[in-house]
Parts: structure tokens; sequence; C-alpha cells
């Protein structure tokens, strides 16, 4: 096994479920670019297998049409790489009756 | 030069007289220059400072909004920086100026991306593509430097018209200067109907195309209360519009001239219009239409937010009573989120109470919930309404559900309290049932535009029954005096908030038909107060009288004009 110095950024993915039923519009995806505005790291996001699209764009993350069940994949680069996927793993999997109504 | 008639939805009981001034928003482009010509830094650079310049502006807009409007409609416009920002969007109009094109071309092009892209997503959100073409429009005319119309200042007596105005321009229109306004599109719920509502500008909304052939300078009547515009009105057409209204506001509760106390409330959909029936004398409020808080938005609105707006409308009314009427829709009224089968005839379909009691027990539910808490906390009585009953069935299902949430609120040690409980009469069902509905209900409240309707089987949208569709038909003022005498008897309160009981003209009859409440946009109260304190009760019951014993409507108007 390779070692890993903690200080050397490199891309880290994890595959996460959609918990939200109606999936990743309105206000989860809203919430979803506002956590991914929180990180300096480089963040994508999409299906297996497939071009992912920046996490930080409403209308690329929308455009995704991700429904409640599905899987998606997030590739974080950066410093804080690890936060950020911990982040935006945690909105994925709030159900959307919770999310706040500010 | 004769008068011309174009015909919208009027949104505010008032009419105005002016000079018109379009609020024109778009911008068009010249053909784009010769891309080898195209400096890419400098356009690169413009399109930069005009994002900076259109965050300053939304930012601005908002605080306006949310003090004008409040809050969810201030949200609206934190979406367009949302989108402003959206790094997919500022990249495809930067590959697009990189590909030869100054930044307004770029911009075009990249939202014109952007707009297909999110139509394709589908459902909800194709509905924010109207967001993205506010935003373009407004970074073409930062780039551009075009002057629009400050709505915040124009001359005394000018008429604002308009294809859309948004929630922020509205915020800029001032009651003193502006002498009324109409759109091409939009209905008596788009932002725009509710915020002339509050501020009293008389306003006719959905004109349609036809509205774009009057031109700027001309003199039009803008009559809120038949919803139409009138292009050069003749002198009379004139006068009647800009008649002054001249009636001191009173803010006590009022009385007839033998003290029979009648209480005079207003009907809004949303806190932003709170100030604005205050300010007119109203007691309280007489119908909350809570439809609003659902509407215009992608999911419903949750218990908390809710009770805290239930509970801002008590306290604004502390010795006061506020009727909340539970949530009123149908397939004429689309909500994105809920469940709506096609139907043939929206109006005979599942609406009012049916859906509470069938597909929307769990937002039914939550609505109880918040209004069960809001009574225990806010100031003012708590009143709750249920709309479109026509069975006693479904208000012992109804007052079985409220007796449900008050156990579950119990258990949970919830502080709640015991609203009035009571429903609309819209229906001759329900003015046929009145005893059995007085015996378990508090109050009924009567809607008479549907109950015109129903009781008529007059669609009231559709012009060529207009003359059916009139209250003043004895039939209908039979059924209102049923419902009347079935209140009465049963120990319950009547009050009225459709359409009929704003009208100054007929108030003498309501108060002889014995009606205990009226509720009316708030621009009406002061005239019907007026009117009340005028009125004496044994003339009143006269022509009351006289007006149920009438064989045509023709009868009852000259019931009514023999005795003003």
């Amino acid at each position: 096994m390779n070692e890993v110095h903690d200080s050397i950024p490199q891309m880290i993915q994890r595959t996460v479920t959609v918990v939200p039923e109606e999936g990743l519009h309105a206000r989860p995806a809203s919430a979803f670019v506002e956590a991914a505005n929180e990180y300096e790291a480089d963040l994508q996001v999409g299906p297996h297998e497939e071009d992912p699209v920046d996490a930080r764009s409403m209308l690329g993350v929308t455009s995704l049409g991700a429904k409640g069940g599905d899987e998606l994949v997030i590739y974080a680069d950066g410093e804080d790489a690890e936060a950020a996927l911990d982040a935006l793993e945690d909105v994925l999997s709030t159900p959307e009756d919770e999310f706040d109504d500010e | 030069m004769s008068e011309r008639r174009f015909e919208g939805t009027g949104v505010t009981p008032l009419s105005g007289v002016g000079t018109v001034r379009w609020y024109d928003q778009s911008v068009e482009l010249p053909d784009p220059p010769a891309p080898e010509s195209v400096d890419t830094d400098a356009e690169r650079d413009r399109f930069e400072d005009a994002r900076a310049e259109a965050r300053d502006q939304l930012q601005a807009e908002r605080e306006r909004a949310a003090e004008a409007v409040g809050e969810s409609e201030a949200e609206i416009l934190d979406a367009h920086v949302q989108f402003l920002e959206d790094p997919q969007i500022v990249s495809g109009v930067e590959d697009a100026i990189d590909g030869g094109l100054p930044a307004e071309h770029a911009v075009e092009e990249g939202f014109a991306d952007a707009i297909e892209t999110l139509a394709a997503a589908g459902g909800k959100m194709a509905e924010r593509t109207d967001d993205l073409r506010d935003i373009r429009d407004r970074l073409f005319r930062i780039l551009s430097d075009t002057e629009t119309v400050d709505l915040a200042d124009v001359p005394e007596g000018t008429v604002v018209l308009a294809e859309m105005v948004t929630p922020s321009d509205t915020a800029k229109l001032d009651p003193e200067r502006v002498a009324g306004f109409a759109t091409a599109k939009g209905g008596r719920t788009s932002h725009a109907a509710i915020f002339a509502r509050s501020i009293g500008i008389p306003a006719v909304v959905g004109v349609g195309e036809s509205l774009f052939e009057i031109e700027d300078g001309a003199e039009v009547v803008v009559d809120g209360i038949e919803g139409i515009v009138i292009l050069d009105p003749d002198e009379e057409t004139r006068e009647r519009a800009s008649g002054g209204r001249d009636v001191e506001i009173r803010t006590e509760p009022v009385a007839t001239e033998d003290g029979t106390e009648i209480e005079v409330a207003a009907n809004l959909g949303t806190l932003a219009e709170l100030d604005g029936a205050a300010a007119q004398g109203a007691d309280g409020i007489g119908l909350f239409r809570s439809e609003f808080l659902f509407l215009d938005r992608e999911s419903p609105p949750e218990e908390d937010e809710q009770f805290e707006t239930y509970v801002e409308a008590l306290d604004a009314f502390p010795d006061g009573r506020v009727v909340v009427r539970t949530l009123d829709v149908g397939g004429d009224k689309p909500i994105p989120y809920l469940e709506q089968p096609e139907e043939d005839n929206p109006f005979l379909g599942v609406r009012g109470i049916r859906r509470s009691l069938s597909f929307d027990d769990e937002l039914f539910r939550t609505q109880l919930r918040a209004l069960l808490r809001a009574a225990g906390v806010g100031e003012g009585t708590l009143s709750v309404m249920f709309p479109l009953v026509s069975t006693v069935e479904e208000v012992e299902s109804a007052l079985a559900t409220v007796e449900e949430v008050s156990d579950v609120l119990d258990d949970e040690d919830v502080t709640h309290g015991r609203p009035e409980l009571g429903v609309m009469i819209e229906t001759p069902a329900a003015v046929l049932m009145g005893p059995e509905l007085a015996e378990c209900l508090d109050f009924f409240s009567i809607g008479t535009n549907d109950l015109t309707q129903y009781v008529m089987a007059a669609d009231r949208e559709n012009d060529d029954v207009a003359d059916l569709h009139d209250p003043r038909h004895p039939a209908v003022l039979r059924a209102i005096d049923r419902s009347v005498q079935a209140a009465h008897a049963g120990d319950a309160w009547i009050g009225m908030c459709g359409e009929m009981a704003g009208n100054p003209e007929v108030t003498e009859l309501l108060v002889g038909l014995g009606l205990d409440e009226l509720s009316m946009s708030a621009v009406t109260i002061p005239d019907v107060k007026a009117n009340v304190e005028a009125t004496d009760d044994e003339t009143a019951r006269r022509v009351a009288q006289r007006a149920l014993a009438a064989t045509t409507k023709s009868e009852v108007i000259e019931t009514l004009s023999d005795t003003q």
C-alpha cells in the first residue's frame, strides 16, 4: 500500500444515495450548492461513470435530475476535500422535510 | 375620440385616471461585430463588472422587498443571486466571449443554453426559467446602459403599464404618485396584485397582448372594480374614476344609529397586507386566505412557519378576531407539489374541504396543528373556517380531525387553544342544511362569489352570464336570509366575506338581513363603516323585507335605489 502524506491534496470520491424523496431539486439542491460553497476544494458530482457537474452550480446540480434513491458520486480535490465530502453527504442524506425554511 | 376598453382582472376595488408610462424591461441587442474586432479581455472585464453591479442591485432590491412586501417575496431574489453566481452559467458566458462575442451577446448565448438545460430538467425547476430570463435582461440593461423608468420617481398621476412586474418593482410603487397600474400578464394572486391591494393602488392585471396597443403618454382610466383599462376616457368616465374618496377612517368598532354593532373586517392573504388593513380601520380579519401561504413555492409551508404567520395576524388585532380559512384549492388553482387530478369541471370537483379530507389529509393536520397552537398564543380571537362545505358529515369529519390534533398536542404537552370553528356558506346544500350545521358550529361566513355562482348556476368567470352572476338576484338574497336565520337560531354568529360585503351600496340591506360581520378588501372599509353608522335598524329591516319579497333582480335594484 502506498503511503499517503496528509498534506498532499489528492482527489477522493464517495458514493452517496440521495435521500430526499423528490430528489435533488429546489431546496435540497440549493442547500447542496450552498454547502459546496463553504469549501475550498474542487467539488464535482454526477452519476456513476458519467461526466460530473460542478457542485457549486445550481444549474448543473439541478440538471442531473437525481431522484430519491439514486446513487451519486461526489468527487473532491483539495485541502479540505474530506470535510467537504462529509458536508455534501450530509445534505444528500437529509430528508426533504428537514430542510430549514428560512 | 371614443373610448376603447381593454378587459383584464381587477385586483383592487379602486379606480384611477392618469397618463401612461410604459415600464419596459426588455432590451434589443444590435448585431454582433466581427469576432476579430472583439477585445476578449475587455469584454470579460465588462461582464465581470456587470455581474458585480447586478449583485449590488439585487441586494438593494431584496432589502426593499423584504421591508415592503415580506421575507417570502424577498427570497425570490435570492434565487436570482444564486444563478448569477452559478459557475456553469458564468463559464458558459466566458467561453462565448472567448469565442469572439461581445459581453451582451455572450450573455444571450450563455443564458440561452442555461434556460434550455433548466427547461429540460422539467417539472418544478422548469418554472425557474423565468428567473434566468430576468437575470439575463438585468445584465443586458447594465451592459447597454439602458435607462429604465424609475418607478419610485414618476410624476404624480402616472399610470404604469408593464408586461409584468416583479416583487422588487412593486415595492417601489408610490401610491401618492401612481394613479394605477395594469399588466399584460398575471392574475389575482400575482405578486403585483397582492401588493396593489395592500397599498391601495387601482390595478388591473392579465389584460393580455392588446395592452401593448396603448402608447406612452396616452390618458387611461384603470378601473379595478370592473377590471378594465379605458383608453381615451370621456369626461364622464374620467370624473367617475377620479371621484375623490373623502371618507373618515374609523379605527373603533362601529354600530348603527340604534346601537347594533357590526364588525367590519378585512379580507387578506398575506401578512404584508396587515398594516394596510389596520390603517383602513379594520376591526379584525374576516377572511385570511391561507392558500396564499401555499402558492408560488415548491413545497408546503411547515408547521412553524404557519404558526408564526397566524400568531402575527392575531397579535395585529389584540381586541379583534382573525378568521383563517383552511387551505382552499382546487383544479383551478394549481399548486406544483399537490396531487391534482385532471377534472372536467374543477368548480364542481375535489376542492376546499373535500381535498382536506382526502388528498391533503396530512397538510390539513399540519395546518390545524399550527392553528391550534396559534390559538393558544396569539392575542386576538382565532376562528377557523372550512371552505366549500356541502354536508354535515364533512363538518363532523373536520371537527373530529380538530379533536384528534388537539389530543396529540395534549399528549405532546404543546401549548394550544381552542379556536372558534365555522364554515363558509358557499353551496346551496350548506344553505339548506344551515340549521343542522349551526348546531355544531360557532359561526358561518357567507362567500357570496361562490354562493352566487352555485345558486344561479352561473360561472363567475364567464362574461356571457355575468348578469346572472349577481348577488342581488332574489334567489341569492333568500339564500342569505335563510343562512342568517339558521345561524341565529343555532346561537352562531354570521358574517359575509364575499365581494358583496364590500359594496357600500348594499350595506343597509346587509344590516337589515341581520349579518353580524362584514369582511372586505381593506380599501372599502371606511365607506362601509360610514354607512353602518348612518343606518337606522328599522329602515334597514324594511329594505331587506322588500328585497326578499322581490320577484326580479330589477325590483331589488329599484328597492335599493329608492332608499338611497
